[in-house]
């Protein structure tokens, strides 16, 4: 029995919805539900009249048509409230209600409305819920089915096809669509032969065949699964800990490649490890459903981080495979679509009992050992760098030898001529402060007495000038004094001290900043064990700016002085207008340790003399007399000290160590890459009981919900009699013919890949609120295509791209943009910025210096300086790879999640789930493409690469030089026009550099930062201008553009 | 950009070119970078906003990371010496969540550690490791009634800053960048400094803070670091001097000009622009961070800190050179403020980061005459619990995070100077009265500058999106001047 309604309420219902649409004047012709009544229905009502009972006013519904049937009257339909609220001005009266803050619907929505209720209300579904249907094809004289239905529309709009676009801006174009790289220039002159010899669309259909089989074809298409999927090399949130997942992007892309049919590709992926003798290949796949961020902060209840897993697990699932916006009925019914929050916890049913337990970093079990086959190149690679660079490392240290024999002579003779050599020379005081009020005396030999004030905490600003030689470290030594508290270290309470921080910075007489010096380590004579002293004791945290912790010797009271030693990052080398200043900060919890009485010393003298406490080298170099001609007389130790305090300074060594050093750590990870743990899915012995979560609310537990699919979608097929339904029921349901949106969903994805946006533009809502299709029938006749035709996604892409549609020229009269502008009646080809994981792949495969290399541990493409430091406050590093792995596809760079990598814009974040993706364009983009390392060294790349080539070798023609360039860029020669303002520029930068030696020098050193590019015959400012002109050629908008 | 906009802009360029060469139009509009060019950008902002007349043009988010403690700086509680060492009766607990780091523990009272000043024009209080700030909390406004759903910090600085404790949606900033553009073409809208610290931190500040979400990317934060490149990739390379750099763009605008007449791509116009954008932010950048230009004086204001690049009084400087610049949006976030042991050195340490310049901050815009258009926010997302974290009696006793109550100030545009708002229970545990949710504060913040929060929304999955979510959120009108 329905209750009555206030006419008033239920007619705010209904008003609110429409004119956001901008819903074309009904056509001609008969009214469709799905396509004209429900989004308008949707938009304005349903958000107070809709499937969420909790938020539905006036108990009134308007998604049934039982419950319409309360507020119309069909047989006077201008008469029904419906109709009289949505037209109404009073505020009271009117719908959607102003505060709803909806536009009123316009005249034509209130016609279309009036007009389907004088037909009887004819009630249906929304487009997308039901199964699709292959519609015949249009006769429309297009043989080719996606034309079929193309030609139909752009006829009724009186439209026609563009022209086909020429061959090189179809190779392009094919070849970023299917492999994310650009062709070969080989093929581009096939096609290009082809199309004179009249045999076009033979040698079309061949080159897409080969691009499909390309193993480049499976890493484009694992850029796409890996957004969805939120992949990604480490945990997320606080602690961000690295995952070793990168198994699994190596299966997708074997997948892609081995066209593992979609249906199959969606079941291992979703319950690999539930099919029947599961492989380790089917249990590797599930790790699709791991790839989730994971929450290690302190304080967090693992329950709670393991329910937001499931919740995200089922919300990608949603937008992945369904295109519904599910994450909404986490606290509530959905509001647009008939998906209830009972309904959405069944589904989160299917995930709930894996057997996890929320913990994040290693402890993310269920993990499966895998042995990749990738692994191998990896280290093969990085030990044939390693052994690329031992020799010029080891010829450095023996090329060390001859300078090292005369510099310990000059030392020698050096340190023999001061009456007494001391390495430390004490600081030249001018000032000493303190923040507190401590005063302070100053005594020959740069020894500071405090007295006066004594607070609870203190610090002390030390200003002073150092020998004019340079600094390598600093002494501290604290002394004992009879004024002090017990004749001890210091006048508080106890008489000892707790020094909390250390930090040091350059003044400048007149400027405005000051230069913060960072120390790389501490050594003391003695530090008390933290444990037993509050946390205090040792040197170490001295230099971590944290009060909690800090230098104390409370254990050794009776020592006549104690000292700590401090090395300096890099050498400090003071100008005459600049000072040091010293700060000792003392700010210790318990106070009342303040030092007493110090003196601090500066050293030039590197390696041992700034990391021990022993004596320092070259002082025990002072005691011997006299050196033989082959330091024979050198104690073997002493020679050896004082090699190593000679090599730290010796730059030309110092550089092939880093190298080595560099190859060896690469080396090391690809050894413990061989084995590694990739997290899976494994239900758990006992399921867990699965609970509404009212609200949301992690353990706010509603109702017992067994597993289960959307009734709307026919989920009821889910449900075996006789046993509860498990995940792999639910993956069988998701790829079954009576599932009405995986299909279309998937050719929705794969037409984004080709056309750069869906016939589906919202390619993750195919709900109500969703943007309906712009050719419904093709999107049908394709998912149909696709379903029975094995889910095959090579022959669907193929499909697509031999289309007419797909090769017309994206050009547009001023016209047609005007009419059409995001071209959604596809009279043009797609034109769109290439997204920048592939402009960089492109500017490397340009420059000659891509690594095709498949699969393996990621890699660290350049990055700016810091970027991980700055975040992370120095906890990660970032050290780019070294040799051929530099250069990588981008598909293999790292991906930290708190930080993805900074040479990407627009792309995913990989934190939840992304099937579509942004276009803009700002001006960091321009400056990342301009300034960039990657693509510095890609423009250099280039150059050389040209410059290397017979043909243009010769500095004299700038026209071949700049046509080259151009050409392995764009894969067509520049127009006249162009050409001229390519030499112009050439010419005009050659002769700069010609003029101006040392900037050649330079621009060349700054656009290689891997110091690959030596012994190149051509003169630098040929060198440094081609370099500069293949910058801007990869810069030119047709380069960074889906033509 | 929206289609029409993008048509618009590409019939101006177009037009200008009629009858010249390309290369002209290139010369004519870019090369000079004149006023032409620069009309020819879109329009601030979105069409009808401000929705009603601002009181403030500018926010400058001083975002304290961790949860400063309300306890020892702004919501003083004498009478908690009786309770101290007793267990915190549950009547006041009210099953309130903690987090697994005390969960296991007593919830025993540990009084406020802290005398509290009184500031002799307004009678606010300001805890004795504020000093600076209790001179000049006449100009604030404090609110102690904040309160918040989240208790760890990623989710609820997630929360404090988009609204919602998941990430993907668009920060205050990015709405606000979205809404009301800038006033100055040769910066972003919204900027981010972040202090440099040398301690690694337990709360990394995720960039998601100040991120776009599903609004375009250009609105999200540009940060400026404090190394040497303030902003990443801008400095030409080494050995390319700026004339080279010139002639360079000249002959990409000129070729891309091509393109854009064979092609009829209206966003090939916008590219180039773009590319000149980024060629100005090469100078006006350095420009903004080279301090050299300022007086000694400022210096000393603003304290010996103030010299060091990437300090919090550093940037808090920067914060008022781009508040001069016209930049919309300017946020700082000083981390570390989690103290879940010894106040009396931790929580000091941060203060005296963060004190005098804060204070010098509200006191140099007042006399730049920027205070009355500029809004200062000074808050972190979460405030800390009565109860000691370890021995409550020991020095090296802390806080545990608490979301139920926390003491914010807001200063300048259309708040009222002196005011203390909102009021918390005996223990600074619930609230007492003048409850503000995050959310409220999302919405007063709009509505200074001039942004009714309801109509301030995007349309994403179907969905329209606002900064203050499903739930009811109100403008706190009782601050308002």
């Amino acid at each position: 029995m329905p209750r009555p309604i206030s006419y008033q309420r239920a007619l705010r219902a209904i008003v609110a919805l429409a004119a956001v649409l901008g819903l074309r004047a009904a056509p001609a012709g008969e009214i469709r539900f799905g396509r004209d009544i429900l989004p308008l229905l949707s938009e304005n009502c349903f958000a107070c009249h809709g499937p969420d009972e909790s938020h539905r006013e006036a108990d009134l519904r308007l998604d049934t048509r039982e419950g319409l049937l309360a507020a119309v009257n069909l047989t006077s339909p201008a008469a029904s409230e419906l109709i009289t609220r949505i037209t109404a001005t009073d505020p009271d009266v009117q719908m959607p209600p102003p505060t709803a803050h909806k536009k009123p619907l316009t005249p034509q929505q209130v016609k279309l409305l009036t007009d389907w209720l004088a037909a009887g209300a004819p009630w249906g579904s929304h487009w997308a819920f039901e199964p699709p249907v292959r519609p015949p094809l249009p006769a429309v004289g297009e043989r080719h089915p996606v034309d079929a239905f193309v030609a139909e529309g752009l006829a009724r709009e009186g439209l026609a096809f563009a022209p086909p676009a020429p061959p090189h801006v179809l190779a392009r174009r094919a070849a970023f669509d299917l492999t994310g790289l650009p062709p070969d220039a080989a093929d581009v002159l096939t096609l290009e032969a082809a199309l004179a010899a009249g045999t076009f669309d033979t040698a079309w259909i061949a080159y897409v065949q080969k691009l499909l089989a390309s193993p480049h074809y499976g890493e484009r298409m694992a850029m796409w699964w890996l957004d969805a999927a939120r992949y990604a090399d480490t945990d997320g949130f606080q602690s961000d800990a690295t995952r070793t997942n990168w198994p699994w992007r190596d299966w997708v892309v074997e997948a892609f490649n081995m066209n593992l049919p979609f249906d199959r590709f969606t079941v291992e992926q979703t319950a690999g490890d539930l099919l029947p003798g599961a492989t380790a290949a089917q249990r590797l796949a599930t790790c699709f459903h791991r790839n989730h961020m994971t929450n290690g902060e302190g304080g967090r209840d693992p329950e709670e981080s393991r329910v937001e897993y499931v919740i995200d697990r089922i919300n990608t699932t949603g937008t992945t495979w369904l295109g519904l916006t599910l994450g909404c009925c986490q606290c509530h019914s959905h509001k647009y679509d008939p998906v209830s929050q009972h309904e959405y916890y069944s589904l989160a049913a299917f995930f709930d009992s894996i057997d996890e337990n929320g913990q994040a970093g290693r402890g993310a079990k269920p993990y499966l050992a895998v042995e990749s086959p990738h692994v191998a190149r990896a280290v093969a690679e990085a030990e044939a760098l390693v052994a690329a660079r031992k020799p010029a490392h080891d010829a450095a240290r023996k090329a060390a030898e001859q300078p090292f024999a005369a510099w310990v002579a000059t030392e020698h003779a050096r340190v023999r001529q001061s009456p007494r050599f001391t390495a430390w020379q004490p600081l030249t005081v001018a000032n000493v402060s303190a923040s507190e009020g401590t005063q302070f005396t100053v005594e020959p030999e740069g020894t500071v007495q405090a007295h006066g004030p004594e607070p609870f905490q203190d610090d002390y600003f030390v200003a002073a000038t150092a020998p004019r030689e340079r600094i390598t470290g600093l002494r501290l030594e604290v002394f004992r004094h009879p004024s002090h508290t017990g004749g001890g270290f210091g006048r508080g309470p106890q008489g000892h001290f707790v020094v909390t921080d250390i930090k040091l910075r350059v003044e400048e007489e007149g400027s405005a900043q000051v230069r913060e010096l960072r120390l790389a380590g501490a050594v003391a004579d003695h530090s008390d064990d933290p444990k037993k002293h509050q946390g205090y004791g040792s040197v170490k945290d001295v230099l971590d700016d944290d009060p909690r912790n800090g230098w104390s010797t409370r254990e050794q009271p009776d020592a006549e002085r104690h000292v700590a030693v401090f090395a300096l990052s890099e050498p400090l080398v003071l100008a005459a207008n600049e000072w040091l200043v010293a700060e000792i900060r003392q700010r210790s919890t318990l106070g009342g340790a303040n030092v007493g009485r110090f003196r601090i010393s500066a050293t030039a003298s590197a390696g041992p003399t700034v990391k021990s406490l022993d004596e320092p080298p070259l002082e025990a170099l002072a005691r011997i007399e006299s050196l033989g001609d082959k330091l024979e007389h050198l104690p073997d130790a002493l020679r050896k000290r004082l090699m190593d305090e000679f090599l730290t300074d010796h730059e030309p060594y110092q550089l092939a160590k880093r190298a080595l050093d560099v190859a060896n750590r690469q080396h090391g990870e690809a050894k413990a890459a061989r084995k590694v743990d990739v997290m899976v899915l494994a239900e758990r012995e006992q399921p867990r009981t699965t609970h509404l979560l009212l609200r949301g609310v992690w353990d706010a537990k509603g109702d017992v919900v067994a597993p289960g699919a959307p009734a709307a979608l026919d989920g009821m097929s889910v449900m075996l009699p006789g046993r509860p339904a498990t995940r792999l029921d639910l993956a069988n349901w998701l790829v079954s013919p009576r599932n009405p949106l995986t299909a279309r969903v998937a050719v929705n994805h794969l037409w984004q890949i080709a056309f750069g946006a869906g016939l589906v533009r919202s390619a993750e809502d195919f709900g109500l609120q969703g943007e309906r299709p712009t050719h419904p029938e093709l999107l049908d006749w394709l998912a149909v295509e696709f379903r029975e035709g094995g889910w095959d996604v090579k022959h669907l892409l193929e499909l697509l791209l031999t289309s007419r549609t797909y090769r017309q020229d994206s050009a547009a009269s001023a016209e047609l943009a005007a009419r059409d502008p995001a071209n959604r009646l596809l009279a043009r080809g797609p034109r769109y910025r290439l997204p920048s994981w592939m402009l960089r792949d492109q500017a490397l495969a340009a420059a000659g210096l891509l690594n095709p290399a498949l699969g393996g541990p990621p890699v660290r493409p350049w990055h700016p300086p810091g970027v991980w430091e700055e975040l992370f406050m120095g906890r990660f590093t970032y050290e780019p790879s070294a040799g051929p792995a530099q250069h990588r596809r981008t598909l293999y760079a790292f991906w930290r999640r708190s930080i993805a990598p900074t040479f990407l814009f627009d792309s995913a974040q990989r934190r939840t789930c992304e099937v579509s993706l942004p276009r803009t364009n700002t001006p960091l983009q321009a400056l990342t493409l301009l300034n960039d390392l990657i693509y510095l060294e890609a423009a250099r790349g280039l150059a050389e690469r040209v410059l290397a080539e017979p043909a243009s070798a010769s500095g004299a023609e700038p026209e071949k030089i700049v046509t080259a360039i151009f050409r392995r860029v764009l894969f067509r020669g520049p127009a006249p026009a162009e050409r001229d303002v390519l030499v112009r520029e050439f010419t005009r930068a050659r002769e700069r550099f010609a003029a101006d030696e040392t900037a050649a020098s330079t621009f060349l050193a700054s656009t290689d930062p891997g110091g690959i590019f030596e012994g190149h015959a051509s003169p630098p400012a040929d060198r440094a201008a081609a370099t500069l002109i293949a910058s801007l050629v990869l810069n030119l908008d047709e380069a960074l553009t889906h033509e | 950009m929206t289609d029409a906009s993008l048509e618009t802009t590409r019939r101006t360029f177009l037009a200008r070119g009629a009858g010249l060469s390309l290369g002209a139009i290139a010369l004519d509009g870019l090369l000079a970078r004149d006023a032409t060019v620069r009309a020819a950008e879109p329009p601030l902002g979105l069409p009808g906003l401000p929705h009603f007349a601002p009181r403030a043009k500018r926010v400058i988010f001083l975002t304290q990371s961790g949860g400063p403690s309300q306890l020892e700086l702004f919501d003083p509680k004498p009478g908690l010496t009786k309770w101290a060492g007793t267990e915190l009766p549950a009547s006041v607990r009210q099953g309130q969540r903690l987090t697994t780091m005390t969960s296991g523990q007593k919830q025993l009272v540990l009084p406020g550690r802290t005398k509290f000043l009184t500031c002799p024009e307004s009678g606010a209080q300001v805890g004795e490791w504020l000093p600076h700030l209790a001179q000049v909390a006449a100009k604030c406004c404090f609110i102690r009634s904040l309160h918040t759903d989240q208790i760890n910090h990623a989710p609820a600085m997630t929360q404090f800053l988009t609204g919602n404790q998941l990430p993907g949606r668009p920060s205050m900033g990015a709405w606000v960048s979205y809404g009301l553009g800038s006033e100055n073409r040769d910066l972003p809208d919204y900027l981010v400094m972040i202090s440099k610290m040398q301690r690694p931190s337990d709360q990394p500040l995720y960039d998601h803070y100040w991120g776009a979400g599903f609004l375009p990317s250009r609105y999200q934060g540009v940060k400026l670091r404090s190394a040497r490149d303030a902003v990443l990739d801008l400095r030409d390379p080494a050995g390319l001097d700026r004339a080279a750099r010139r002639g360079m763009l000249d002959g990409l605008a000129e070729l891309n000009g091509m393109r854009q007449a064979a092609t009829g791509d209206a966003e090939i116009a916008t590219r180039i622009r773009q590319y000149e954008m980024a060629y100005r932010m090469q100078a006006s950048v350095p420009d903004l961070v080279d301090v050299s230009d300022e007086a000694d004086e400022t210096f000393d204001l603003y304290g010996p800190d103030s010299r060091r690049p990437g300090s919090y009084a550093a940037n808090c400087l920067l914060a008022r050179r781009l508040a001069e610049r016209g930049v919309r949006f300017i946020q700082l976030f000083h981390p570390d403020w989690d103290h879940h042991s010894r106040l009396t050195s931790w929580c000091t340490a941060r203060c005296r980061d963060t004190d005098q310049p804060t204070a010098v901050l509200l006191v140099d815009l007042e006399r730049r005459g920027l205070l009355d258009d500029t809004l200062v926010i000074w808050g972190g997302e979460f405030g800390r619990g009565v109860a000691g974290q370890g021995d409550w009696k020991s020095p090296e006793a802390g806080r545990d995070h608490h979301p139920r109550c926390f003491t914010m100030f807001l200063a300048g545009g259309g708040v009222k100077p002196g005011l203390t708002y909102g009021a918390t229970d005996e223990f600074s545990y619930n609230v007492a009265e003048n409850p503000v949710h995050v959310r409220d504060l999302h919405a007063t913040v709009l509505h200074l500058l001039g942004i009714d929060h309801e109509r301030l929304t995007h349309r994403f999955m179907g969905l329209d999106f606002k900064l203050t979510g499903v739930e009811p959120a109100r403008v706190v009108r009782e601050i308002l001047s």
